[in-house]
């Protein structure tokens, strides 16, 4: 028999983040009607989030050491303002028990999992035992820290190829692919002493190598009802460096028994931590459909939006009403998802140049609009993307009736969306969305970094494309020369020249 | 007024008459260049409508049409004489300044002064935004001058390395 849980009224909510996570919950909590307080850095004075909250509590300095992760600070902050409850984001504080404890050592309310539960999927080897137990299959491996002859049995036993993992691991270091028993001495001493130079400890753990694996991952909702429910896949295997690029829901790798057999699997994991409101389970699935459990994100996602438009749920709503100790909208798992949606992360990267971070302010927005589009961010045309904290601008979500409706507005949400003043990754998106390879479904996570080439689709442009352009350039410049020329007197100067220009380009069409 | 226009290193010899008639290697073009704002622009050309973004910066334009980057520069009759003087335009002889595109930490300088460099070869790796960046000649020279030290931080645009 489960006590009912005691319902709480939450009123005030304070985000322990910032940029486009901390505007989506804040409009979550217009809809419901809650109070919203935002914290920021020095440098986020300016932000988004700053201008649409209710509140505004500076926490410290650009470092987020000095500000989004000093939980003394964001306490004082709620503290200060009579806030019921924090929502953390994702990243940051969000996946940090202590400060979930903190939260309610306070008297408020945490939206998210106990600290229980995000201390034990927190630690990677603690998480792999747990649901283990709960028979969900994880990546057949070692524990660290066995001898050269153990290995050579335990890799036997595993079977080849595998994966020799530095146990302090970390950027690729100490890390070797072996597809034969006879390289494996060879190998395994080589990713010791790589291990030993780079982080002081030669101890490693071998892992079987999933080859042509996808990323795919499942949503889990959960309340204190004891009601859990998944709400469906999401595709992830666009990555480059582990970072992903572009998500969508449902997968085109999905069938409907993969998607039974997998949700089924992702409850038990969330259940054999007594989870509570939203999180994820990450999983690795091969080319024959096996899946192996990699880890479970004690949060929100930011790719979340996708789920959202297929399955017609409010996540942050959703957690928020879970918090108060209420009964989830939906008891049952979403199985037939409706429709397509495809996210794509708007980074300030260059993919011409080996997606090299840019910053600078931004010139010109113009936003895409439209059906089917959705654009979470947390910019504005003359804000400034500074090099404290990630690239992403803004991510760009469309749904459609289906895989090819999604695709096609996506390409043309791209086409619209226009931001100048530093390099970002537009051109990578169109370019990937033109590709056969994703068009067909067919990619797994290495498809990015090894397959991939901003080359491949892109025509040069026509003579006439580039005269339009020169065209277009020299009257921008003539026009300047001549307002510049102008200059008589500097108070006349605006409400003149725009006279005299629009009477110039009128005249000369 | 005549200008020598290029756009993704393609030229252009682009002359606007005083009576406002556009002439493109002398062949006569009817455009409708109407002002949105600073940088926006919305064209007609032969009933073809585009809108067009153009942003200036130190004097490198980017157009943007339709989700596509243009890149050049437009040259007056002043510029191009000095351009002449020079030796040409473009970055393939003379001089070559390699500035930081973002404020952070110089991790590596995998090459020395005097050295030969390849175009595409890493001259630094500049930690920023959390990651290590590798910057690269963008054509094959001499390393002239190394102007920041491993461990230093720099701010944008600082000059850190120059080719001949």
């Amino acid at each position: 028999m489960v006590m009912e849980p005691q319902q709480t009224k939450i009123k005030k909510i304070l985000i322990a983040n910032r940029g486009e996570i901390a505007v989506r919950v804040i409009r979550a909590c217009r809809e419901l009607g809650i109070a919203t307080v935002a914290v920021y850095s020095d440098a986020d004075r300016t932000s988004l989030h700053v201008r649409y909250a209710d509140e505004a509590v500076h926490i410290g300095g650009n470092s987020p050491r000095e500000s989004y992760l000093r939980m003394e600070n964001i306490i004082a902050a709620a503290k200060k303002t009579g806030t019921d409850a924090i929502h953390p984001g994702y990243g940051f504080l969000s996946e940090q028990e202590d400060f979930a404890q903190a939260v309610a050592d306070e008297g408020m309310i945490f939206i998210g999992p106990s600290p229980d539960a995000i201390y034990r999927m927190g630690d990677k080897q603690m998480a792999r035992e747990t649901v283990k137990k709960a028979g969900v299959p994880v990546i057949p491996g070692t524990e660290p820290g066995l001898r050269d002859d153990e290995i050579y049995a335990a890799a036997e036993h595993i079977g080849f190829p595998v994966m020799v993992k530095a146990a302090a691991g970390g950027g690729g270091k100490g890390m070797r692919g072996v597809y034969a028993a006879e390289e494996l001495p060879n190998l395994l001493a080589i990713a010791r002493r790589e291990a030993e130079s780079a982080f002081g400890d030669g101890r490693v753990y071998l892992e079987k190598m999933i080859e042509g694996a996808r990323h795919i991952e499942f949503q889990i909702l959960a309340d204190m009802h004891g009601n859990t429910i998944h709400l469906g896949e999401r595709e992830c295997s666009i990555q480059r460096r582990h970072q992903k690029l572009v998500e969508e829901s449902p997968s085109p790798f999905m069938d409907d028994d993969l998607r039974r057999r997998m949700g089924e699997m992702a409850i038990r994991a969330a259940q054999s931590v007594n989870y509570v409101n939203a999180g994820t389970i990450e999983c690795l699935v091969d080319k024959d459909k096996n899946f192996y459990f990699l880890e479970m994100n004690t949060r929100l996602q930011v790719e979340h939006p996708v789920t959202e438009l297929v399955t017609g749920v409010d996540l942050v709503k959703e957690q928020i009403r879970i918090a108060r100790g209420r009964r989830m909208g939906l008891t049952e798992s979403v199985l037939e998802p409706k429709g397509w949606a495809i996210e794509c992360r708007i980074n300030a990267e260059d993919p011409y140049n080996n997606f090299l971070p840019s910053v600078g302010t931004i010139s010109t927005l113009l936003v895409p609009t439209g059906p089917g589009v959705r654009v979470d961010s947390g910019v504005y045309s003359g804000y400034t993307i500074t090099p404290h904290y990630d690239s992403m601008i803004a991510k760009l979500i469309c749904w459609g009736d289906d895989r090819g409706e999604a695709i096609l507005r996506m390409r043309r949400a791209l086409e619209e969306f226009t931001i100048m003043g530093l390099k970002h990754n537009i051109p990578f998106h169109q370019n990937l969305l033109s590709s056969f390879s994703f068009i067909a479904g067919r990619f797994d996570n290495k498809f990015v970094e090894e397959r991939f080439s901003m080359t491949t689709y892109e025509q040069s442009p026509s003579e006439s494309e580039l005269e339009t352009a020169a065209i277009a350039a020299t009257l921008f410049a003539h026009r300047n020369r001549q307002l510049a020329g102008q200059v008589v007197n500097r108070n006349e100067r605006d409400t003149s020249n725009w006279k005299w220009l629009s009477r110039w380009e009128r005249v000369h069409k | 007024m005549k200008y020598v226009t290029y756009i993704n290193e393609k030229k252009f010899e682009i002359e606007i008459q005083n009576d406002g008639t556009l002439l493109v290697n002398g062949v006569q073009r009817d455009v409708d260049f109407l002002t949105l704002d600073e940088s926006l622009f919305s064209v007609l050309m032969n009933n073809k409508s585009y809108e067009i973004v153009i942003d200036e910066t130190d004097g490198q334009y980017d157009v943007l049409i339709q989700g596509r980057l243009y890149t050049g520069q437009v040259l007056d009759e002043r510029a191009q004489l000095l351009a002449s003087r020079r030796g040409g335009l473009g970055v393939e002889s003379g001089e070559l300044s390699i500035k930081s595109p973002m404020p952070g930490l110089i991790v590596a300088i995998p090459v020395s002064e005097g050295q030969e460099v390849k175009k595409g070869q890493t001259v630094i790796v500049l930690e920023s935004m959390k990651m290590q960046n590798e910057l690269k000649a963008p054509r094959d020279g001499v390393v002239q001058r190394i102007s920041v030290t491993v461990g230093a931080t720099v701010e944008q645009k600082k000059l850190l390395i120059t080719l001949t």
